[in-house]
């Protein structure tokens, strides 16, 4: 099904249409509904549909807008959650059978935010369950699959998200990123995601892989549509004792003003040819990239890259502890109804020491800052957004994580704020990314550099036919 | 550097930890659990003595929850 025209807009451009009266919140949401009914049997974006509330929320937002109460950008914006997300009233099963049928009774703070500030909820979306270990093949849920090649993955752990996205089934969603799980999607199904500062939004109301390295964030189809979501469910919650109280940036203030004499770090030697390396097409778009940031006025500094190789151990240390910590007794009670990807990786916790883990929050704090003194050189990093093209199904091999660099994880490990945008595709027609990471809550320079970017190329402007 | 554990090993430390595990699923278990230990050692050889872990007690951060009234 060729989806509606409507379906392709940004929330910019489709808020903008909103305010001339040329879109209404109706028929763009009953335009996506219609889609997600056509083409999601073949995706598996969406666990739970909210149909009848995104019908209830766009009439309300429609006859708001219509007498004067404007919320700002996301009014009558159609968007989606990773089930992973607490949703009052609406199941949240971070697609296992051990929350198959569970309903909460709060909101998370972001979907508080959200619902403040006007959004359509359209539903929940799928995902790697409990945000660990690779597609849920033996889950409850089918596993969702990539819309530029549907017997490829679409990168995980927030899946449904970016599946979603690409495939045009909603404006916006939120993901989260403990290891790379906004990135991966990002860039897998092309299209854009913010891993914000660890604290710059509220994790409250999410089920928790790894407390000290969760982190909650928007994806959308331009960095543009991010800045707006980033602003929407920034900011100090009481709720989240890792909430940093920092004041939060207009995200779309500084967007337009260029890159000119920035410094871009690419922390190369000694990572980027780690094991596998990084797969020769990928390597080929992320170079055409820097060429690209160069042609727009940036420099580009050779940066050392084993301190961020080394991150990864530490980050896989400390996720696996936490993860089993947090399931242990479920686990123990109910062993089975963990699906096997998610049992082997976080059983992986159960027999590392609590020495191990303490010595790896100690590497932490060395690795972090080996990372974070390199901004006295540069501005931003600059790395793929994964190693390689998102892979085949079929071929899936579960060790493919450590038999490559991972770009993902050591900024979760540090905290960084990290964005991915489309940067190109393969030969095979599948999504390539690029990955700008800034300075603690430095998300405006990230934002900076990626819209640049993206004003400067055409890729996030592709579209998967269906 | 870590030594690698045997199935013996990994058997007897999963019934230390309560788990209740089939001969199938160690054997899956094992390569991981040895990647995982040898990371373990790996990331010692980086610490020195004064090093402290990343997350540590913060006895502000009761005053900062009490600020905002919550």
């Amino acid at each position: 099904m060729e989806p509606n025209e409507n379906s392709y807009l940004t929330i910019t451009q489709a808020a903008a249409a909103l305010r001339r009266n040329e879109l209404s919140p109706v028929d763009i949401t009953n335009a996506l509904l219609e889609r997600i009914e056509a083409v999601d049997d073949k995706l598996h974006c969406f666990i739970t549909l909210t149909a009848d509330l995104a019908r209830e929320q766009a009439q309300q937002a429609e006859q708001e807008l219509r007498t004067g109460t404007d919320r700002g950008p996301l009014h009558g914006i159609p968007i989606a959650l990773k089930d992973l997300y607490m949703t009052k009233g609406i199941r949240t099963t971070c697609h296992s059978a051990v929350l198959q049928n569970w309903v909460p009774e709060v909101d998370a703070t972001t979907v508080t935010k959200l619902h403040e500030a006007g959004a359509i909820l359209l539903g929940k979306l799928g995902m790697h369950e409990f945000a660990f270990g690779g597609p849920s093949v033996d889950a409850p849920f089918p596993a969702v699959r990539n819309p530029w090649n549907t017997e490829h993955i679409p990168g995980g752990s927030s899946s449904g998200s970016g599946a979603a996205l690409a495939a045009r089934l909603c404006f916006g969603a939120l993901g989260s990123d403990t290891g790379g799980s906004i990135r991966t999607p990002a860039s897998h199904c092309g299209i854009v995601g913010i891993k914000p500062t660890y604290g710059r939004v509220s994790r409250y109301g999410l089920i928790p892989l790894s407390w000290s390295l969760d982190h909650a964030g928007p994806m959308a189809r331009s960095v543009e549509d991010c800045a707006i979501m980033l602003q929407a469910i920034s900011g100090y919650d009481a709720k989240d004792p890792a909430s940093a109280d920092i004041a939060v940036p207009d995200f779309q203030s500084g967007l337009k003003d260029g890159i000119k004499r920035l410094r871009v770090g690419v922390p190369r030697a000694g990572w980027f040819d780690e094991n596998l390396g990084v797969e020769r097409e990928t390597e080929t778009a992320f170079n055409q990239a820097l060429e690209i940031l160069k042609h727009l006025g940036a420099t580009i500094v050779d940066i050392d890259g084993k301190p961020f190789s080394l991150a990864r151990k530490a980050n896989q240390t400390i996720l696996v502890c936490e993860a089993y910590a947090y399931h242990e007794k479920t686990y123990k009670e109910t062993p089975m109804k963990f699906g096997s990807s998610v049992r082997r990786r976080m059983l992986e916790g159960a027999f590392l020491s609590a020495a191990d883990y303490i010595s790896a929050q100690r590497a932490r704090d060395v690795l972090n800052e080996q990372i974070r003194t390199n901004f006295g050189r540069v501005d931003v990093f600059a790395v793929p957004g994964a190693p390689r093209p998102p892979e085949a199904f079929a071929a899936m091999d579960p060790n493919e994580q450590n038999l490559r660099p991972n770009f993902t994880n050591p900024f979760n490990l540090a905290g960084l704020p990290a964005i991915c945008v489309p940067c190109g595709f393969t030969a095979a027609n599948l999504p390539v990314g690029l990955q700008i990471i800034a300075p603690p809550f430095e998300e405006s320079i990230a934002l900076r550099v990626a819209y640049a970017y993206e004003s400067a190329t055409e890729w996030h402007k592709h579209k998967p036919s269906l | 550097m870590s030594q690698e554990i045997s199935i013996d090993g990994l058997r007897k430390m999963a019934e230390r930890a309560g788990l209740e595990l089939s001969e199938d699923e160690l054997r899956r278990l094992l390569p991981g659990v040895n990647r995982s230990k040898k990371q373990a050692a790996e990331l010692r050889e980086l610490i020195a003595a004064a090093d402290e872990p990343a997350a540590t007690f913060d006895l502000q951060e009761k005053h900062k929850i009490d600020a905002h009234g919550t």
